[in-house]
């Protein structure tokens, strides 16, 4: 299979507003980013489940200089790197208007913005706890 | 005799081959390792027909690979591999060609690396990322978010740094400040003018807490080392560098609760040395970022986690600091060879034979490769006497 057909079903929820995660059928690991067979026990029966969306800033920079064109009006944007409570760690931004202090360890809940062509990304706000 | 034991200083670096450097245009990677290994070769004093190993590591560029033999006319070779992890490959490819050399599989192993990304016009950082492929599938969204490249993860690194322990962008700018003065030193280095840690707050941002100044360089060029057994270095043109110590780690991703891979590859190597942290007299750190000198010297023992800012800016890593560090000026201020850019300055120190930056205390060298973000690591604890 092409590697971006096995992302469609994480597309699919995204549009949702919605964080799809593989998820292990044989020994229930959850994995982000896309892989064709279960890091833990080596399962290729990996099916997809929803994640809470809640995390921890695992660490975050603030992008000054962006690569993408559409990318280098809206700068400074703050990127994320955040720890899901189901534990992967996903790349991600800080929502748009969301403003203050932000440190390592700080609890944010999930949402998407769009991408100039679209493509919903992830993007994470402040949370209590 | 274990066979740890047994294995250091049984190995030694024998030549030590740099083309030049830099902002050196014209020229494919290929033809740039063909030259070092024939440097190398010639520093040694060996004649190509006693060269029986090669191991080489291609940059960015991909622009070499086994046809490199070829180029070279080594027809009769028992040892021959490419190999990549990224920065921490150099000192893994010292690794394996020790081993080799050691039990007798190769007599003499040519460890290489070139690249020449850098392109006469274009801006480095866009010349280096612009070889870098778009990733399909969900790997899409990583640029669309604003991640290019490498830099953004370490950057962020940095800023959970200064979040958990206080860290603070002077600490980070006193490794630019320092690398900069040490370069001043090199006549090899590309970036030999002053700076100052105003200069470097007022150098542009990239990804915060890094400026443009805590980001290496790009360079064009190659450099290879030639690794042979002590007692056969001993009567070639060079002064043997003793390879006392070796060790690698690798991990999935960084983890502030287990040892660190850095951690865990230099306890190996220094165990290996017979040596503790407080016994090393000089470091060449593998620096894509300053932020990476900082935690592989918090890593290796030399100070406490966490307490790497504080050790950076009190001048220990100066000419007369209490452990002197890239003394060449690094990828920072000097050339950026992936893993060898630290590997050829500890050799030119173990030899004595750094002109006005050469450091009285050689007697162990730790030198560090570091690749991926945080993935892969190895150390290397080289000297100018056998472990005695």
């Amino acid at each position: 299979m092409d590697p971006s057909d096995r992302a469609a079903p994480y597309f699919a929820a995204a549009e949702r507003g919605v964080l799809a995660l593989q998820r292990c059928e044989a020994c229930g690991a959850q994995t982000f980013p896309l892989r064709a067979r279960c890091p833990r026990c080596g399962s290729t029966r990996l099916g997809w489940s929803e994640s809470s969306g809640r995390g921890r800033v695992f660490a975050h920079g603030r992008l000054e200089r962006a690569a993408l064109p559409e990318l280098a009006g809206r700068l400074p944007l703050t990127l994320l790197l955040v720890d899901l409570d189901e534990g992967p760690r996903i790349p991600a931004r800080l929502a748009t208007g969301e403003t203050g202090p932000l440190r390592a360890g700080d609890a944010v809940a999930l949402g998407f913005e769009p991408a100039a062509d679209g493509t919903p990304l992830p993007v994470f706000r402040r949370a209590p706890g | 005799m274990g066979a740890r034991e047994a294995f250091s200083g049984a190995t030694a670096i024998c030549g030590l081959g740099m083309t030049e450097l830099g902002k050196v245009y014209g020229r494919t990677a290929a033809d740039f390792a063909a030259d070092a290994v024939l440097r190398a070769l010639a520093d040694a004093g060996l004649e190509k027909r006693e060269l029986d190993g090669l191991l080489l590591n291609a940059g960015i560029g991909q622009g070499i690979d086994l046809s490199l033999a070829q180029t070279l006319g080594l027809g009769e070779l028992s040892v021959l591999t490419q190999m990549n992890a990224y920065g921490s490959t150099a000192g893994q490819m010292v690794q394996y060609a020790a081993f080799a050399v050691h039990h007798g599989l190769a007599r003499h192993v040519a460890c290489v690396f070139a690249d020449a990304p850098l392109v006469e016009g274009v801006r480095a950082g866009q010349a280096y990322g612009g070889a870098r492929a778009r990733r399909p599938g969900l790997g899409s969204i990583l640029p669309s978010l604003g991640f290019a490249g490498p830099i953004p993860f370490y950057a962020m690194h940095a800023q959970r740094h200064m979040d958990v322990y206080g860290t603070t962008q002077d600490q980070l700018g006193a490794i630019a400040v320092g690398s900069r003065a040490w370069a001043q030193k090199n006549p090899q280095a590309q970036l030999r003018g002053p700076l100052s840690l105003a200069d470097y707050h007022a150098a542009p941002w990239v990804v915060a807490p890094f400026h443009v100044l805590d980001c290496c360089l790009v360079s064009n060029g190659a450099i290879c080392v030639i690794v042979s057994r002590g007692e056969r270095a001993r009567d070639l043109a060079q002064p043997p560098v003793y390879i006392l110590g070796v060790g690698q780690a690798h991990q999935l991703q960084w983890d502030d609760a287990a040892p660190s891979l850095a951690q865990r590859s230099s306890r190996t190597a220094f165990a290996m040395a017979g040596c503790a942290p407080a016994e090393i007299d000089q470091c060449q750190i593998y620096d894509c970022y300053t932020f990476t000198v900082l935690t592989t010297l918090e890593d290796y023992g030399f100070c406490k986690r966490g307490e790497g800012g504080p050790f950076v800016a009190s001048g220990a890593l100066g000419p007369e600091g209490a452990l002197p560090t890239n003394s060449g000026g690094g990828m920072l201020s000097s050339f950026y060879m992936w893993g060898m850019t630290p590997i050829s300055e500890a050799v030119i120190q173990a030899r004595g034979a750094g002109g006005e930056r050469q450091l009285r205390r050689n007697a162990r060298i730790a030198v560090s490769g570091n690749g991926g973000i945080f993935n892969h690591h190895s150390t290397l604890v080289l000297s100018p006497h056998e472990r005695s």
